[in-house]
């Protein structure tokens, strides 16, 4: 059976509003756009709640969380890269993988605990549009900071309009992505976006002008898989996806290693949206006192090399609507 | 939506101690002999460059090796000593001044890639002439220094001036981050390492090779017998040696090993066509743009040579400038890993005799999948159901495949003798059904497929030239070896070359082979993955079956790090004008 309504990411339930869920499906449904019955020899994008859609395999697409821009731009010096992909907290503008992260340091300035999250503004613009009490009350559990009001997270002037650059989602803290191009709708249309033109193979296709990690990795799957042809859609629930953080190779300061230190604050394993990095207070040291390979950590972007983030494909055949 | 996949059974368990799979283990060894590559007769490969038609109108110009520039090269770093025998003496330096004037000493020893090449031409120049192997022979040595001893030789200043930070390092400070053991009693772990563990890091390595090995043992004896008057403390040494008749160029599991190497660009001189690497590609076929011969990607030199011009990030085949962190002396050298990998082949094979058995497919097959190659080097891509010798012996086939979309044939130049390719292109396999996502050959060298660092262009910025000889004697290939023969240490000497650490050997290794899920799902590389997950090793790879992928896991072992060291190849006139001086 086709979808009827697309869930939220990670079937999260932050709200009692039942016109949220509406709200967001519609939004899902409204980004997805079917090309179907074209009659090409091309797959093609189907949008689930219009087609049923019988699988022949996931496939998750999966990409560096680090930003792969920053680092081909400073290409002999990963010290360089890892300092400018933490330089701007206020705006978070070099972190561009749909994947944004906040560093939180200690009165000694060693990295206290990092956060990862994927979450996407349309989401929290939609959930304040619903439920401003749960976006305030979901604010203050995320940070531990029950001093946070309403008033804290909205734009100046009348109308309560949400402000996603607020304080407690910039400098002070993070909830859900602010980059300029991560938006789950751009994401969506990535997804969407099978154009293959006259090449016969990856080696033919012309990468997309951005240098991401991302744009490329959905890209040319996507049009590898509409050339065979298999028609794709994506994975409910429909979302970004921390998929995976490798801490294989780190130490404590003794040299032994490290625990699992890694909380999934929000989602589940391989579909996280919020994934906090922190070593609990009885260890005695501090992310920052931590090395990877044998270098201490120094920056947040060390770890996002390390953190993995995916959507999920299902490659198959279109049915019947 | 209706989901086709049936991964929900329970992950298999492969017990390998049984007596049965130590019956059926005796006989995959002796069959594997016969995995043999088929050499196509008749064909004269013409010697190295030279021939005006190999040069493609508008392309880049390639950077020209003088003859100062060429001798300055060693020689097994590009384009490769490539002998039946070598041998690698491990050094630590006692007396600067001592070990100063031995690389004085040594320096005019060190085989330059103006030699190497110069003995390949003259080689296949012969073969051509007589049209059977000619009685050539050459013994050449090359050297390499760590960190450490670029401190001690040259100075601080200059060793810290290697931008490149695992080099600083060192292996043993890399190790677990590349998967090595992280418990002590683990045989694998770096402090029960033959050298390079970090109480017994080598200083220098010196690699020495033949073609005759009584060359080879009066080299390395007098190599070593002036290192004693020099004072230098030889940690460790290994003898090398391709393993003996038709299981040459295979490594100890009996597969045929370094078929896929990138092709380096530039050239030997100015003249049309004078290529380091031969081009084989027709120009009509725009593929001629970026591979040398069918499969054989061009890389710029840079990838391999410190300072040279080097691949562009986001193109197939511009070339971006070269990197500058570096002292200017360290100009045209190149970082060289060295991994002593010890091989537990009954171990390999009795877990691919029992896993095969429950998947219901013959041993070879399943081991093939797991390489991606059959044991005569034959792709699975272009013969997925049985190995074909023919296949495997044709250069300009076996090779030729990508994953995610059908192979189109290539339209080669004129080969003397050569009929061209006739077998069976790949058919795509972007789900990985054929060559599964989890291959060696697919993880290490993912080709035409994005990964998670995006676009197959990217992939190129991270190949390496890899140099490696197997090590102790083989087991493959013999009828009922006896007990003793089959505890005797085995396995493999890697050694690469490349202009980065990180961002090549590190980042193929971690990133790539010891991940379940990068570059793409379905697995660890079963062949040199490694993981530590807070000393558990347990690895897995989801195997594909007709009913879906089913995950096996992979308790035991088969590949044990013993050893090894990150070292840096300098340019010739620097062993004595700068480290010796």
């Amino acid at each position: 059976m086709p979808i009827t309504r697309f869930d939220t990411p990670a079937s999260v339930i932050d709200t009692a509003v039942a016109a949220f869920f509406d709200d967001w499906s519609d939004f899902i449904e409204s980004n997805l756009s079917t090309v179907a019955g074209t009659g090409t020899a091309l797959g093609e994008f189907v949008d689930p709640s219009e087609f049923d859609f019988t699988i022949t395999a996931e496939r998750p697409l999966v990409w560096m969380a680090f930003p792969r821009q920053v680092l081909v731009d400073r290409r002999d010096d990963r010290r360089a890269a890892f300092t400018f992909a933490d330089s701007d907290p206020a705006t978070r503008n070099p972190q561009n993988e749909y994947c944004e992260w906040h560093v939180a340091r200690n009165k000694a300035g060693k990295i206290s605990k990092v956060t990862f999250v994927t979450e996407s503004p349309e989401y929290w613009e939609r959930l304040w549009n619903a439920d401003r009490a749960a976006v305030v009350n979901l604010y203050r559990t995320l940070l531990n900071n029950p001093g946070i009001t309403e008033a804290d997270l909205e734009q100046p002037g009348p109308g309560h309009i949400y402000d996603q650059f607020n304080n407690f989602n910039t400098t002070g803290g993070i909830v859900h992505l602010i980059q300029g191009i991560n938006k789950l709708a751009l994401a969506l249309g990535l997804a969407q976006d099978v154009h293959t033109g006259t090449a016969r193979d990856n080696y033919e296709t012309i990468p997309p002008g951005l240098r991401t990690n991302v744009d490329p990795r959905v890209e040319f799957d996507i049009g590898a898989l509409a050339r065979k042809p298999l028609s794709l859609t994506l994975r409910e629930p429909i979302g970004l996806y921390i998929t995976g953080f490798d801490d294989t190779g780190w130490t404590k300061p003794d040299g032994s290693p490290v625990g699992n230190y890694w909380t999934i604050v929000r989602g589940v394993p391989g579909l996280a949206l919020r994934v906090e990095y922190q070593v609990p207070p009885g260890e005695g040291f501090v992310v920052g006192d931590i090395r990877i390979g044998g270098r201490p950590i120094e920056w947040g972007g060390q770890i996002a090399e390390h953190v993995t983030v995916a959507v999920v494909g299902a490659a198959g055949g279109r049915g019947r609507g | 939506m209706k989901n086709k996949k049936s991964d929900m059974l329970e992950p298999l368990e492969i017990a390998i101690d049984s007596p049965a799979l130590n019956a059926k283990f005796n006989n995959v060894l002796e069959v594997l002999e016969k995995f043999e590559p088929k050499l196509p007769s008749g064909i004269f490969t013409p010697a190295l460059g030279g021939d005006p038609a190999e040069e493609l109108p508008d392309a880049p110009p390639e950077p020209v090796y003088n003859p100062k520039q060429r001798g300055n090269i060693q020689g097994n770093t590009i384009p490769g000593f490539n002998k039946d025998h070598q041998h690698f003496l491990f050094y630590r330096i006692r007396k600067v001044d001592r070990a100063k004037r031995w690389l004085k000493w040594i320096a005019p020893l060190i085989t330059s890639m103006e030699e190497v090449i110069a003995f390949v031409r003259a080689l296949r120049s012969a073969r051509r002439r007589l049209g059977v192997e000619p009685p050539m022979c050459s013994a050449w040595v090359n050297i390499a220094f760590s960190q450490h001893a670029i401190e001690v030789l040259a100075g601080r200043d200059d060793a810290a001036a290697f931008g490149e930070e695992s080099f600083r390092q060192g292996l043993a400070a890399r190790s677990t981050y590349l998967g090595d053991p992280t418990r002590n009693s683990h045989p694998g772990h770096r402090n029960k390492w033959v050298v390079g563990g970090p109480k017994n890091e080598a200083d220098i390595v010196v690699i020495i090779a033949a073609d005759d090995p009584g060359d080879l043992v009066n080299l390395v004896n007098m190599i070593k017998r002036r290192a004693d008057d020099a004072t230098l403390r030889l940690i460790f040494e290994q003898r090398g040696d391709t393993l003996p008749g038709r299981l040459r160029g295979h490594e100890h599991f009996g597969f045929k090993d370094g078929v896929s190497q990138p092709g380096v660009r530039g050239k030997v001189s100015a003249a049309p066509g004078d290529y380091i690497t031969p081009r084989y590609i027709d120009h009509a076929d725009p593929r001629a743009r970026y591979f040398a011969k069918p499969g054989q990607l061009l890389i710029w030199p840079g990838q391999i040579l410190l300072g040279e011009p080097r691949q562009h990030t986001e193109h197939l085949f511009n070339p971006a400038p070269g990197g500058s962190n570096f002292p200017a002396w360290a100009a045209l050298g190149s970082y060289l890993v060295c991994r002593r990998l010890r091989q537990d082949v009954p171990a390999f094979w009795k877990f691919a005799i029992g896993a095969a058995a429950i998947v219901g497919m013959p041993a070879e097959k399943f081991a093939s999948m797991l390489v991606g190659r059959w044991p005569s080097g034959a792709p699975i891509m272009r013969t997925p159901l049985a190995d074909n010798f023919a296949l495997a012996g044709d250069e300009w086939a076996n090779n030729h495949f990508i994953f995610d979309d059908n192979t189109l044939p290539s339209m080669l130049r004129p080969i003397p003798g050569y009929g061209g390719d006739p077998f069976p292109q790949a058919a795509q396999d972007i789900l990985g059904a054929v060559c599964p996502h989890f291959a060696h050959i697919r993880k290490s060298n993912p080709r035409d497929i994005a990964t998670d660092l995006g676009k197959p262009h990217d992939s190129m910025l991270r190949m390496i030239l890899r140099r490696g000889i197997p090590f102790g004697p083989p087991i493959v290939g013999v009828k009922k070896p006896s007990t003793k023969l089959i505890k005797q240490e085995r396995g493999l000497m890697f050694l690469c070359y490349a202009s980065t650490i990180e961002d090549q050997f590190e980042l193929l290794t971690r990133r790539w082979a010891n991940s379940p899920i990068q570059p793409n799902f379905g697995g660890h590389d079963p062949i040199i993955g490694q993981r530590d997950e807070r000393g558990a090793r347990t690895r897995f790879i989801d195997f594909p079956t007709a009913a879906g992928p089913r995950r096996i896991r992979l308790k035991n072992e088969w590949v044990i790090p013993t050893g090894g060291g990150y070292f840096f190849a300098p340019p010739i006139h620097a062993i004595a004008g700068v480290l010796g001086a």
